[in-house]
């Protein structure tokens, strides 16, 4: 089967630090593969080089049958990276929803200024997908008034309104105080079941190992480690992994 | 004192009285101040009035204006208030414009762009508003350019108050965090996109209380432009009537009444639209 996101010799420098080294890597449709590893090994650049937020700098990137080359100028170039955005939909850290639009207009801006789609067929799929994530309700609301979990859960809904082929998550409950996390995680684990492909960077453990197909362990820039989940946690590889596991293990979880 | 016995202490904690306390004295600062303004707008009135009152043996007399005159020609003077408002309308209204182009301008990485935009600024405010006035209106016609006096009043208002905006802008550019382009760009946005619908309407939004306060400082420095001739607005007409017949010192005063009550009455909209944005109403 052809995968859904297929990164070839990917390689990443910032300035002269090798952030990404040769990372191959494929993720096929419906699948759900978790990222770890310490702060710094190089997560979120591999996954912001998937959508081109950032450039990567040698190596290739296909998502759904799109390859684009890193590295590349031009307008050739600009219109395939356009067309991966259109395939990915991300999910941040710190939610980044538009404080000046309502719950709603967040989540149907991308598909009517983006897509050019009609604003009814865009409120439909868009209330649709707030319903999806719990928050029909507060779609008049602006962002400012929701808990973090919300809006994060909006930010989600905004991703999806944009019908993507895969989802990115970038550490989606680091900034929530712990009472709000279950409610993002549910919401993933829901979007897991309906089949939606992922790639969810995360330090919460108990998903990884509950809803994930696969995990990935990066260290330095390299991913050291990439197994099902229960025969990660119990039996890990590599020193690095089970030095990480064991961290986990004795600290926040 | 009884706040520390019996009844009252099970209903209100002692960080609630505190804060009572602190909230009255609050109340009673302001109260007090009030009272303040208002015997020093009583001695200015009463400066003005003619009168005169004994306080032990020193008799204290108010300046006799000329009360028909100022009767005679308080129309004429109002007239120009309409003129005021409407340059400094026109003019800030321009001044935004320029001040944006300006901002974006700094935050350009082409080289040109960003020399304009800095070249620009530095030239307007290098130079004082008032040549800058006479620039446009006496300096223009020797190359066959000529302008009203309204039009050369504009654009060297604008033009200059645009300069100094452009850093208002520019803050609320940079106020707008990069994790909104990026949100922008992640559901495909194009950096065109980005700016109009995501970026500018939070940076403008982070303007308006400073653009504001430019605009009452405008309404005040557009008298300048009576220095023309030829744009009746209210610092024309109070000079214009004060000298023909003398009396500059009431016309005067009649204008700075006016400027002062718009002055306050856009402070006072001011105020309100803070406090609505501030409330995150939006
Ligand atoms: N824009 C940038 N410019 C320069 N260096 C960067 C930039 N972004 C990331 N880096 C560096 O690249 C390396 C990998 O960063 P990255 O953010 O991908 O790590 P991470 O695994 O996501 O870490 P964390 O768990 O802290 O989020 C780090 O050394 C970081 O300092
Ligand atoms: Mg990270």
């Amino acid at each position: 089967m052809v995968p859904v996101v297929k990164i070839s010799n990917l390689d990443k420098f910032f300035g002269h630090l090798h952030v990404l080294k040769n990372i191959s890597l494929e993720v096929a449709e419906r699948q759900v593969v978790c990222l770890i590893g310490r702060s710094g090994s190089g997560k979120s650049t591999l996954l912001r080089c998937i959508n081109f937020l950032e450039e990567p700098s040698h190596g290739s990137i296909e998502v759904d049958g799109i390859i684009v080359a890193g590295g590349e100028k031009g307008s050739k170039h600009r219109q395939l990276v356009h067309d991966v955005r259109l395939k990915t939909g991300m999910v941040f850290q710190e939610f980044n929803l538009f404080p000046h639009m309502t719950v709603l207009e967040n989540v149907i801006e991308g598909p009517v200024i983006v897509k050019g789609m009609d604003k009814k067929k865009a409120i439909e799929l868009g209330e649709e997908n707030l319903d999806r994530v719990g928050l029909l309700f507060k779609k008049d609301e602006y962002p400012m008034r929701l808990s973090g979990g919300q809006k994060q859960r909006v930010a989600i809904a905004r991703a999806l309104t944009m019908e993507p082929r895969v989802m990115l998550f970038d550490e989606p409950t680091s900034a929530l105080d712990p009472e709000l996390i279950g409610e993002v995680l549910n919401v993933m684990q829901k979007l897991a079941k309906a089949g939606m492909t992922m790639l969810v960077v995360t330090h919460e453990m108990g998903f990884a190992r509950e809803v994930a197909d696969r995990v990935l362990v990066m260290s330095e820039g390299e991913i050291i480690e990439d197994a099902k989940p229960s025969d990660l946690f119990n039996n890990p590889k590599d020193p690095r992994t089970k030095a990480l596991i064991d961290r986990y293990r004795s600290g926040e979880q | 004192m009884h706040i520390f016995t019996g009844k009252q202490d099970t209903s209100k904690s002692q960080a609630e009285l505190l804060y009572d306390i602190q909230l009255r004295k609050e109340r009673q600062f302001r109260a007090n101040v009030a009272l303040s303004w208002f015997v020093l707008l009583a001695i200015l009135i009463f400066a003005f009035s003619g009168a005169s009152i004994t306080i032990g043996s020193t008799t204290y007399s108010g300046i006799q204006v000329d009360t028909q005159f100022i009767r005679d020609n308080l129309s004429f003077i109002a007239g120009g208030l309409g003129e005021t408002i409407r340059i400094s309308i026109l003019s800030i209204l321009l001044a935004m414009a320029l001040a944006l182009l300006a901002a974006l301008g700094r935050l350009s990485t082409v080289p040109p762009i960003y020399a304009l935009s800095t070249f620009y600024v530095s030239l307007i405010r290098g130079t004082p508003l008032y040549l800058q006035i006479f620039f446009f209106f006496l300096a223009l016609p020797q190359l066959g350019i000529v302008l009203s006096g309204l039009v050369s009043g504009v654009l060297a208002l604008g033009l200059n108050y645009g300069a100094y905006m452009s850093e208002i802008f520019r803050a609320g550019l940079s106020s707008v965090g990069k994790g909104q382009r990026e949100a922008a760009m992640a559901i495909g946005m194009t950096p065109t996109q980005t700016m109009r619908r995501v970026i500018l309407p939070q940076a403008l939004r982070f303007a308006i209380p400073p653009v504001g306060n430019e605009f009452i400082a405008m309404t005040k420095d557009s008298a300048l432009v009576s220095a023309t001739g030829f744009v009746h607005e209210l610092m024309w007409r109070a000079t214009k009537v004060g000298r023909a017949q003398f009396h500059n010192l009431e016309a005067l005063i009649m204008a700075a009444i006016f400027y002062w009550i718009v002055t306050l009455l856009l402070t006072y909209v001011q105020s309100i639209i803070e406090t609505r944005l501030s409330k995150g109403d939006r």
